[in-house]
This record gives C-alpha cells, sequence and structure tokens, in this order.
C-alpha cells in the first residue's frame, strides 16, 4: 500500500513538474515549426513568472495573475521577434540577450518593488481542480485528475495545436515557413508575419509557464525559472516537434526531476544527478536519430529573407 | 491561335509598359514593352543577363520594378509580392522549382491557397480530387502522397506545374521548363501547354534552345541588354535568324566532332552495383571504361541512377558490389551549380581556393597563398571568359553561364586526369553553352596539362540528349540503374530517346 501511495505521488509529482515545460515547450514547437528557435523562452518564462506575481498581487487572483503573465511573456517575445523576424538578426544570439536581460530585469525590478532583503510574496494559490468522477481513480485519478487548470489547459492546448499545426491550412503555411520559406513565399504565404505570429505565441505559453511557476509555489524568486526556457527546448526535440508527444516529452522530463524526491522517500543511494541527466541523453538519442526520427525544420534558425536583391 | 482580329478586339491579357529595373550599377531592364494575348503561347527569349528572368520575377511579384506599368487584361495592376501576383491570375513555374521537399505532393499543391474559413481546416479530399482532375486533363501524373524530396527533378518539375495550374492562373509564366525533361516528354510537354492556350490562358515561357522556341511559340519576343531587339510571329522566323536576333550576331556553326585518339585507360568499372539515398538499388551491375582524349556521354532522365554514377565516378562513394579504378585526381562539375558547386556567399577567389587546397603551389605550410590564388583565378576568368569585374564578386552576383564557366575552369585546374559533368549546359543561353561544350571538348582533344601532360577523359552525365549527341564520342543511356551502350550507327535524336524513356513509369521493375 505504501508503495502504491508513492507510486500516486510520483506520478502526481511528474505531471506537476512537467506542466510548466509542457506549456513552454509547446509555445516552442509552433515558432520552431515556423523557422524560429527562441533561446530567449528562458526570459519569456521568468518575465512570466514575475508579471503572474505582480499581476495575482495587483487583482488578487490567481487567474489574473495567469493572464499578466502570459501578456508579459508574449511582450518579450515581441522584442525577440521585432529583432529576428524585423531585422533579420542572429536568432541565437539574440536569443541569449533576451534571455539574459530577462533575467536581469525581473531581478531589478523586484528589488524595486520588493527590497533587497525581499519579503517573502505570498500570492493567490493556484489550487488543483479535480475532475469529476475520474479523479476517484485509484493511482492515476489523484495523478492525471486533480491537477491545476494549468494542466488541462497544456493537454487541450497539445492536442488543438496538433490538429492546428498538421490539419489546417494555416498550420500547412506554418511548417511550411518553417521547411522553405522561399517557397512558402512563393506560394503566396506571409512568411514574416506568420513567423512574427508563431514567435509571440512562443512568449505568451512560455508566459503562461512562469506564471504557473510563481503561483504554484505561492511566490516569486530571483531565477526561478531555474533553466526551464532551456529544458524546454530540449522538450520540443524529444517530442519531435510535435505537440502530442511535447506534453508526453514534458511530463517525462517532469518525471525525472520527481524521480528524486521519490528516492529519498525510498531511501535508494542512487545519485538524483544521474535521473536529471536521463532526460538529456534521451534527447540526444532522438537527434541522433535513435528514438525514431527526429528532424528539426529545415529552415530553423535562418534568417530570411537570406540575400536582399 | 494568331487571331489579329482578336487581338484588336480584347485588350492583351498582359500589358507591360516601359518596365525599368536596376540592381545597383546593373540595368537589368531598360524600358521593356511586351504584350501577350489570350490563348496564345508566347516565348521570351534571348543571351543570359538579357533580363528575361527578371523580367519574369516583376511578372511574378518577387522583383518589383523601379518604373513602368503593368496591365491585366487591361487593369493596370501592382505586383509587390507573390501574394499580389496570384491574385492577378498570374501563375509562375520557377526555374528553381519552389516546393517544400518535405511536405507530400497534395501538401505542396495546397499550400497557400485558402480555401476553407479561416484556414481552420485542410480539404484534402477536395484538393485530391481536383489534382486528379488536373492530372488527367494535362496528363502530368504524379502520386499526391509521395513526399517531394522523394521525385526526381522531373517529377518535382510536373508537380510545381500542378500546383500552379491547380490555382487556375490567367497567365501562366514558365522559366525554362523544358531543361529537365527528356525529347519525348518535351514533346508532350509542348502539347499540354498549346491545350492550356487553347483554353484561352495565356502561357508566357522563357526558353534557350532555338528548335523548342520554333517549335512551340506562336509569337516570340526576344531580349537583348534589357531592352525588346524585337516582337514577332514565329512563323516568320528560322533558327538562324532567331540566333541572329537573340545574339546580335551570326553563329558560327560548331566544328564537326573530330574522331578521337583514346590513350591511356583512367576508368575501368567492374560489375559495379550501389543503393541510393533511399536504399534502393540505384545502380545495377554497371561496367564502364574511360580512357584518355575522349568524351563518354550517358544520357538518361534525372532518377535513374545518375546521381549515384557520378558520385562514384567521382570518388565520393563507393559501391557495394563490384570493382572501381580511378585516377588519383578528378574533376567535377555538379548538376546543381550554386548548391553543390558554389558556395554563393563566397566571391570567386574563395569558391576556386576550395578546389586548391591541396595543391602545393597555393599552400605554404598551413596557409593559403592567397596573393597567387587571386591571380590564378584571374587567369581562370580570363581564359574561360567568365564574366565578371573582379574575383571579389561573390558566387551569386554571377549569371548561371558566368558561374559554370567558373566552375568548369576550376575543375580544369583540380585535375588533368578525369572530368565529371552532370548536365553541364543546364540552364545556359546559347552563347554560354556553346563556349562550356566547346571547352570541354577542346581540353579532351589537346594536351591541356602545361607540362604536355595527356588531355584527360570526360564523363558527361546528362538529361539533356542534345547534348550527349553533340559532345560524345560513345554514347551510353543509363535507364533504371542498368548502363546501356549505345551502338556506333545507332547515335540517333530517335533511338537514343527512345531508350531513355522506354518503360518509364513502369512499375513492374
Amino acid at each position: 500500500m505504501a508503495e502504491l501511495a508513492l507510486l500516486t505521488s510520483f506520478l502526481a509529482a511528474s505531471v506537476r513538474l512537467g506542466v510548466p515545460l509542457a506549456l513552454a515547450a509547446l509555445g516552442e514547437t509552433v515558432s520552431e515549426r515556423a523557422g524560429v528557435i527562441n533561446i530567449g523562452l528562458e526570459g519569456s518564462l521568468i518575465a512570466g513568472a514575475l508579471g503572474g506575481a505582480l499581476g495575482a498581487l495587483a487583482w488578487s487572483s490567481a487567474f489574473g495573475g495567469i493572464l499578466t503573465g502570459a501578456a508579459v511573456g508574449a511582450l518579450v517575445a515581441v522584442v525577440f521577434a521585432a529583432f529576428v523576424v524585423g531585422l533579420n538578426t542572429d536568432q541565437i544570439i539574440t536569443g541569449t540577450a533576451i534571455t539574459m536581460g530577462g533575467l536581469g530585469v525581473t531581478g531589478a525590478v523586484y528589488q524595486a518593488r520588493f527590497g533587497l532583503t525581499g519579503t517573502t510574496l505570498t500570492l493567490p494559490p493556484l489550487s488543483s481542480v479535480p475532475v469529476p468522477l475520474l479523479h476517484r481513480i485509484p493511482v492515476l485519478g489523484p495523478a492525471l485528475f486533480d491537477q491545476a487548470p494549468t494542466a488541462y489547459f497544456a493537454v487541450v492546448m497539445g492536442i488543438l495545436l496538433w490538429y492546428g499545426l498538421f490539419r489546417t491550412e494555416w498550420g500547412l503555411e506554418l511548417r511550411a515557413v518553417g521547411e522553405s520559406p522561399d517557397a512558402a513565399q512563393a506560394a503566396g504565404v506571409r512568411v514574416r508575419w506568420t513567423r512574427f505570429w508563431a514567435t509571440v505565441f512562443g512568449g505568451l505559453m512560455a508566459g503562461i509557464a512562469g506564471a504557473h511557476l510563481a503561483l504554484d509555489s505561492g511566490t516569486f524568486i530571483e531565477g526561478m525559472s531555474g533553466g526551464r526556457g532551456f529544458i524546454a527546448l530540449a522538450v520540443v526535440v524529444l517530442g519531435r516537434w510535435n505537440p502530442l508527444w511535447v506534453v508526453v516529452a514534458a511530463i517525462f522530463f517532469g518525471g525525472a526531476s520527481a524521480l528524486q524526491f521519490s528516492m529519498q522517500a525510498l531511501g535508494w543511494d542512487v545519485p538524483h544527478q544521474f535521473f536529471l541527466a536521463l532526460p538529456y541523453l534521451l534527447t540526444l538519442a532522438a537527434l541522433a536519430g535513435w528514438v525514431g526520427r527526429a528532424r528539426a525544420p529545415s529552415a530553423l534558425a535562418h534568417p530570411w529573407p537570406k540575400t536582399s536583391i | 491561335m494568331t487571331d489579329s482580329g482578336a487581338e484588336s478586339a480584347s485588350p492583351p491579357s498582359v500589358e507591360l509598359e516601359a518596365i525599368r529595373k536596376r540592381f545597383g550599377p546593373v540595368v537589368a531592364l531598360d524600358g521593356v514593352d511586351l504584350e501577350a494575348f489570350s490563348g496564345e503561347v508566347h516565348a521570351l527569349v534571348g543571351e543570359n543577363g538579357a533580363g528575361k528572368t527578371t523580367l519574369m520575377g516583376v511578372l511574378s511579384g518577387v522583383v518589383r520594378a523601379d518604373e513602368g506599368v503593368i496591365r491585366i487584361a487591361g487593369r493596370p495592376v501592382r505586383l509587390a509580392k507573390p501574394r499580389d501576383a496570384w491574385a492577378a491570375g498570374i501563375g509562375m513555374v520557377h526555374q528553381h522549382l519552389t516546393l517544400v521537399p518535405t511536405l507530400t505532393v497534395l501538401e505542396n499543391v495546397a499550400l497557400g491557397v485558402r480555401s476553407a474559413a479561416w484556414g481552420l481546416r485542410l480539404p484534402f479530399d477536395q484538393v485530391r480530387s481536383r489534382l486528379d482532375a488536373l492530372s488527367n486533363e494535362t496528363g502530368l501524373s504524379v502520386d499526391p502522397d509521395v513526399v517531394v524530396e522523394r521525385l526526381s527533378v522531373g517529377e518535382r518539375q510536373r508537380v510545381e506545374i500542378l500546383k500552379v495550374l491547380y490555382r487556375d492562373p490567367r497567365v501562366l509564366v514558365l522559366d525554362e521548363p523544358t531543361s529537365v525533361l527528356a525529347p519525348q516528354e518535351v514533346e508532350e510537354f509542348f502539347s499540354v501547354l498549346r491545350g492550356l492556350a487553347s483554353e484561352g490562358r495565356t502561357v508566357l515561357l522563357i526558353l534557350h534552345k532555338i528548335d523548342e522556341i520554333l517549335a512551340v511559340a506562336d509569337r516570340v519576343t526576344v531580349l537583348r541588354g534589357g531592352r525588346v531587339v524585337h516582337s514577332g510571329v514565329s512563323d516568320t522566323m528560322d533558327s538562324g535568324s532567331l540566333a541572329r536576333l537573340m545574339i546580335g550576331r551570326a553563329v558560327a556553326a560548331h566544328e564537326p566532332p573530330r574522331p578521337s585518339e583514346p590513350g591511356a585507360e583512367l576508368v575501368r568499372l567492374e560489375g559495379v552495383s550501389a543503393r541510393g539515398s533511399k536504399g534502393e538499388m540505384a545502380l545495377r551491375d554497371v561496367h564502364l571504361t574511360v580512357r584518355r582524349g575522349e568524351i563518354v556521354g550517358v544520357a538518361g532522365v534525372d532518377g535513374n541512377g545518375q546521381r549515384e554514377l557520378a558520385l562514384i565516378l567521382a570518388g565520393a562513394e563507393s559501391p557495394e558490389f563490384g570493382t572501381v579504378h580511378l585516377p588519383d585526381t578528378v574533376g567535377f562539375i555538379p548538376a546543381d551549380r550554386l548548391g553543390e558547386a558554389l558556395v554563393p556567399d563566397f566571391d570567386l577567389t574563395q569558391n576556386v581556393a576550395l578546389a586548391l587546397t591541396e595543391a602545393p603551389r597555393y599552400r605554404q605550410g598551413a596557409l593559403l597563398r592567397w596573393g597567387r590564388l587571386r591571380s590564378a583565378t584571374a587567369r581562370l576568368m580570363d581564359l574561360h571568359g567568365v564574366g565578371a569585374p573582379t574575383p571579389a564578386v561573390r558566387a551569386w552576383q554571377l549569371s548561371g553561364g558566368n558561374q559554370q564557366k567558373l566552375v568548369v575552369g576550376r575543375e580544369l585546374m583540380r585535375s588533368q586526369n578525369l572530368l565529371i559533368a552532370r548536365n553541364p549546359t543546364r540552364g545556359l543561353d546559347v552563347a554560354a553553352g556553346r563556349f562550356v561544350k566547346d571547352e570541354l571538348r577542346r581540353m579532351s582533344r589537346s594536351s591541356a596539362g602545361e607540362e604536355g601532360e595527356d588531355p584527360p577523359g570526360v564523363v558527361v552525365i546528362s538529361s539533356d540528349l542534345d547534348e550527349v549527341l553533340e559532345l560524345s564520342d560513345r554514347i551510353f543511356v543509363l535507364r533504371r540503374g542498368r548502363l546501356l551502350a549505345v551502338p556506333e550507327d545507332r547515335r540517333t535524336r530517335e533511338f537514343v530517346g527512345a531508350l531513355m524513356v522506354a518503360h518509364a513509369g513502369d512499375p513492374s521493375e
């Protein structure tokens, strides 16, 4: 019985830790499918976390925090997109600058607002919403059907985005932009417009992920994004740029983090770093083609138009 | 379809007036006027650099004209981007194909056409049935569910045309559509074009080969140096007058091939079989020898093992079965000039240097002798007539003909033994193509080496039958991975052409 309870808590923790990764990675999937790799995701994430905290305080509601976080994350991505899509700057360098800037600016804003010592914020809780009936299923019920609204949102978005990317005309256009912008343009698709909005959507989702992070832990801490923006980039690869698999991959990454707690509970003597490293090894395997076919969009990170004649 | 009554009654379907376009100091179009009517096949011809492709770019919204008026069916239009051209009813089939390689044929055809509200559905059934209907109508058939990157160049072109026709354009613009087709396919293709014109569309196309122009066009407009030098009904022209109009002077008839005196054996392939990129057997039991001083022509439609044969002859890949003997250095002229042969953003010296990094003459330890490389490039440009102001221009700034001259010259510097050329004159105009062919012939006949070595051997692998017939001392056909020798007394267009396409599309093999 104790093992079963442990399994339940492990699964619940996997999903809970996977949610912010799933949200950020789903947004990134869309922008990468359009050919924009957003290394600045971490910047959107941390900005979303601070925005989420401030918004939740101002509106005294977790939902208000999520909305504010989404808006702030999108805004950061607008800056990124203005450079890489508007001015055709290098995506990697610009993204790195956005991440560094995001971490710095949020720290500065936080300190300006709450002082250097930082009184610990107490945010309105992001309470979990049990799904009627389903949450009573043994083991799986509490893990899958007694989660925060953002978790359900991530799953619904996974399905919607899968449909959008592979079953609609705009999805086809977006994928064509990421594979071969010249061909897309010749076919009459608005390449820059598509890339811009795909990137902003990616930032919006990362903002929600950040807000979830702040509200889920009930407070904002400087640098609390903790590299999740970069993990999300790996999740996209492991999920093979397919929203459904991205959700699965995110929970898998979440599981790797959750495993270290379970290990402690079981008293096993395995270095927890091993489990943290596991998803990355799998990501490398996916890139090397050992785990199915993982092929990045052909025009990923390529500025467009290449040369202006 | 040269009904002069109709011309005066309705406005031209396409009317260009005083179109001007400059690229920096270069005037590409210098006040071009053009009229094309519905129901006609209208050929636009001229040398490389005459402005044809720029003019087509203006019509398809890829290039914005500096000055001038464009009228479609009498109404002035602004064509600032490809979307505008589509909206005006102009469909463009580009020379550099514009399909997304990782998408299926069906997806490529549907791309960019919004038929569902907000684009929130993808009506594949609808696309499929219309595509089927179009295939039946035009005789251009292709499997809609195959991913484009698995298709041969010829098949991709069919898709490209179907994709454009799917949008039902009033004006169809094609940039050198025949360059990837076999002779039999060209005739079929021309009848498709005539059929499209007879439905009331306007077919505007760029062509290089004079016999093709005379075969298909109702009217011909000749561009030279960015200006229209002639526009008229093709019935009044013959190959001589057309060539004179294009080049501005008479073309010397080319020297008939001198019989070769083959020297030492350079290449021996015995029982060579190799797999292609998809794991299929792309070459089956190929036997081939090449000697110094001869040109061996391998005719065939791309996708029948051409790529694999070229890679093996270039020493870039090893066969699965069989033995291969090659000389130590091999010069290689790939099919795709900008994709494989040259680095577009490198200048000409850097592009030449790519092939010479091993040569002791151009090295000092680990360093390259850029001074020598620059002067060698300048000499090469001089020798092969590469039209560029200095070796410091970027490769992409050159016209196709000049790019090819640079590649030929560079590969000759790389190897005095063996030169492999794939479609060496594809996309080149008459004069540039002539030049490249003459170069290949000249070098295979004379002792090209500076030390008076024996002449090199040349293998031309080409889908252009005329090129193979004109250049080669011995001819083979590569079809479905098998190399078939053409007997000396059967070197005719008809015989070799039939061999190239025999059983094409036969699924039994």
